[in-house]
């Protein structure tokens, strides 16, 4: 039995369990956004989690696809003051079936990398595997952020973690992805702020995604350089006329670089984002545990579904 | 060794010679080019050369057309220059599918002849996602609701229904864009016998959902079949299919009005029916799939067609009734000569259209 953690819109997971259906895989799928009947328990004889009724052995496969096992009866609870309180203690839980699963099943993906993602951690570790990385200051003070304006101009910011999404009552903010700052930007702010994030922007051949599942690789170039509107970031997406894609193949020493990094950062799957610069050097810039693949799998006609599908498939 | 970059093709965007001008192929934009003959040659013996050697091919006089070319290539992102041409391997051109059956279709007359209900539950079965439901006889919208009610009630498979209506007062487009947004299933409806001409998009969100109307009457499956450059699907999966299959008929089956299981209701050879036959049974037999490997490059004429691997086929009306390879008799376009022309009023035509009494 292969089991599968994810979203019930997600439709890489429906993509999966149509391969699994073929090949007579038996597959349960965890949505995330439903509440699942859970129970762990621990004895002196065993620990056994039980999910919706069923004991989880510890020969079946695991996939955390996207988001998590989800415990909490939201309706009722989401109104009371005790939610956030709840939602705290939940975390815990989920970690603790995680780290159980970890420990006795075949478990790919994370919950806790997900949420731990820490971008800086992750830039040390591509620079110690040695894969270049964008120069990087993370400030809160003015002066510092000025100084490194000079020396490394022009720079970008994005979101360190989480990106924009706050509403109040009348104004809704949202991340407009990686942008330039600018020197006017600059003068108008105070002296400190709340820390942010900053690198070197770095001119590009083209960006690179490729997505890791165990020690397979999926990669795909981007020419997102020829689009004004891109040009910084692929994510700002053009609608209209989509940056040109390609299959891509890394030499076979960057490939042995990506998966030292994901062998170092613990991570035995997600989807990294490189730029190749025109001296053909690649830069390391982030990695997405739980990252989009359809798009991906679909233009590089990869059929990473296929993939998964025989791997959560595999007998010990 | 040279260190000039060397031209190269993006590899979504593919080159299809036909007898007298070529296609690029964009499959990522779903875009199909049209280019000369000369064009193709250029790339296909120069791909992977420097600007500098292609030039030496060339006679000094041919350098502007060559330059014109090479960078109509590059504006358009077909291709480019790099000096790294083993970061971009060609595309995979594998096709896979995890479904036994992908598309279905059902033909229904006024009085429900057999028990549809019972074939949607099969195609369930089988998993397959895309439907679709012509009716040849006026009906009441309550019926299309009905259908509706069902898949959502059993969760079914079937994500993507296409419905063929006769066009009564209740098929208004007030009530047909509601019905979009309850239910995401829906993905077109074509309503003949309107009153006039039309096709609107109902969904801000979802420009591939539409409404078409038509004012022609559709009384039975003897409409279908008619190539055309409308229908034309520029795409990784179909072009990818379509190199090894047929692109109409592998992995369909159909139900028609009388509840005989076909792989297509235009066509005479029926596996039993669905009163006492299922889906799947059907699908074993010995040459339910017969028509499911054939090629354009198998099929006269389209071979040598500029279109054939973006281009539907239909194997159910032929030009030579006889030939199961002989090119579809509704198409009008002759790759010889370039031209789109009326199919019906092609007087070569004539005698395969009365056998086929259209």
């Amino acid at each position: 039995m292969a089991i599968i953690i994810s979203e019930n819109r997600d439709t890489t997971t429906n993509k999966v369990i149509d391969w699994c259906l073929k090949n007579n895989t038996d597959v349960r799928r965890i949505n995330s956004n439903l509440c699942a009947r859970l129970s762990f328990e621990i004895s002196d004889e065993d620990d056994s989690v039980c999910i919706n009724k069923q004991k989880i052995s510890a020969n079946e496969k695991i996939w955390n696809r996207r988001g998590k096992i989800n415990t909490l009866p939201k309706e009722e609870l989401l109104k009371t003051p005790f939610y956030n309180y709840l939602k705290r203690e939940e975390d815990s839980l989920v970690k603790s079936v995680e780290f159980h699963f970890k420990s006795r099943n075949s478990y790919t993906g994370s919950y806790i990398k997900e949420v731990e993602n820490y971008k800086i951690a992750h830039l040390v570790s591509a620079k110690k595997v040695g894969l270049k990385i964008p120069r990087t200051i993370v400030t809160n003070y003015k002066e510092e952020l000025v100084n490194f304006y000079q020396k490394n101009k022009p720079i970008i910011s994005k979101d360190l973690r989480y990106s924009v999404n706050i509403s109040d009552e009348n104004t809704k903010y949202t991340s407009i992805g990686t942008f330039e700052v600018t020197e006017t930007m600059l003068d108008h702010l105070d002296t400190y702020f709340a820390p942010c994030y900053v690198q070197e922007l770095i001119a590009k051949k083209v960006e690179i995604r490729v997505f890791i599942f165990k020690k397979k690789m999926f990669s795909m170039a981007i020419f997102s350089q020829n689009d004004t509107q891109t040009k910084i970031d692929y994510r700002n997406y053009n609608i209209e006329k989509p940056n040109r894609v390609s299959p891509f193949k890394f030499p076979e020493n960057v490939e042995k670089q990506l998966l030292k990094f994901m062998n170092i950062s613990n991570l035995d799957t997600g989807s990294i984002d490189l730029i190749l610069t025109k001296k053909n050097e690649f830069v390391f810039l982030e990695v997405n545990p739980q990252g989009q693949i359809d798009w991906l799998s679909k233009y590089c006609n990869y059929y990473i579904e296929k993939y998964i599908a025989e791997e959560l498939a595999y007998e010990k | 060794m040279s260190t000039a970059p060397i031209f190269n093709m993006h590899s979504n965007c593919i080159i299809v010679k036909g007898a007298n001008r070529s296609t690029i192929c964009d499959l990522q934009r779903n875009e199909v080019k049209l280019i000369p003959n000369d064009l193709q040659n250029l790339i296909e013996q120069y791909e992977g050369k420097t600007n500098e050697e292609i030039k030496a091919q060339y006679n000094e006089s041919d350098y502007e057309v060559v330059d014109e070319y090479l960078n109509f290539l590059v504006e358009h992102e077909y291709a480019f220059f790099t000096n790294t041409p083993e970061f971009y391997p060609k595309l995979n051109i594998e096709w896979f599918e995890a479904s036994k059956i992908t598309n279905a279709i059902i033909d229904i007359n006024s009085d429900l002849e057999y028990d549809v209900i019972k074939v949607l539950s099969q195609l369930d079965d089988l998993n397959c996602k895309h439907v679709q439901i012509r009716f040849f006889n006026v009906i009441k919208f309550s019926i299309i609701i009905k259908l509706l009610d069902y898949l959502n009630e059993t969760e079914s498979i079937v994500s993507s229904i296409n419905f063929v209506v006769s066009f009564t007062k209740e098929f208004s487009v007030i009530k047909l864009v509601e019905l979009f947004r309850e239910q995401p299933r829906i993905s077109s409806f074509l309503i003949y016998n309107h009153t006039k001409e039309d096709v609107i998009i109902p969904l801000k969100e979802n420009h591939t959902k539409y409404i078409k109307c038509v004012t022609k009457n559709i009384k039975s499956a003897s409409h279908c079949g008619v190539i055309s450059q409308e229908y034309f699907v520029p795409n990784i999966k179909a072009y990818t299919e379509s190199l090894q299959h047929n692109s109409c008929l592998n992995r369909k089956i159909s139900i028609d009005t009388q509840g005989n299981i076909k792989n297509c209701p235009s066509m005479s050879e029926s596996y039993g029916n669905i009163e006492n036959t299922t889906l799947e049974e059907a699908l074993h037999q010995k040459d339910f799939k017969k028509y499911w490997n054939i090629t354009k490059d198998q099929i006269e004429i389209c071979k040598d067609c500029e279109f054939r691997y973006i281009c539907t086929d239909c194997r159910a009306y032929r030009e030579n009734p006889e030939d199961n390879y002989s090119k579809p008799l509704k198409c009008g376009y002759d790759p010889y000569t370039n031209e789109w022309s009326d199919w019906s009023k092609n007087p070569l035509k004539q005698k395969a259209i009365e056998w086929y009494n259209l």
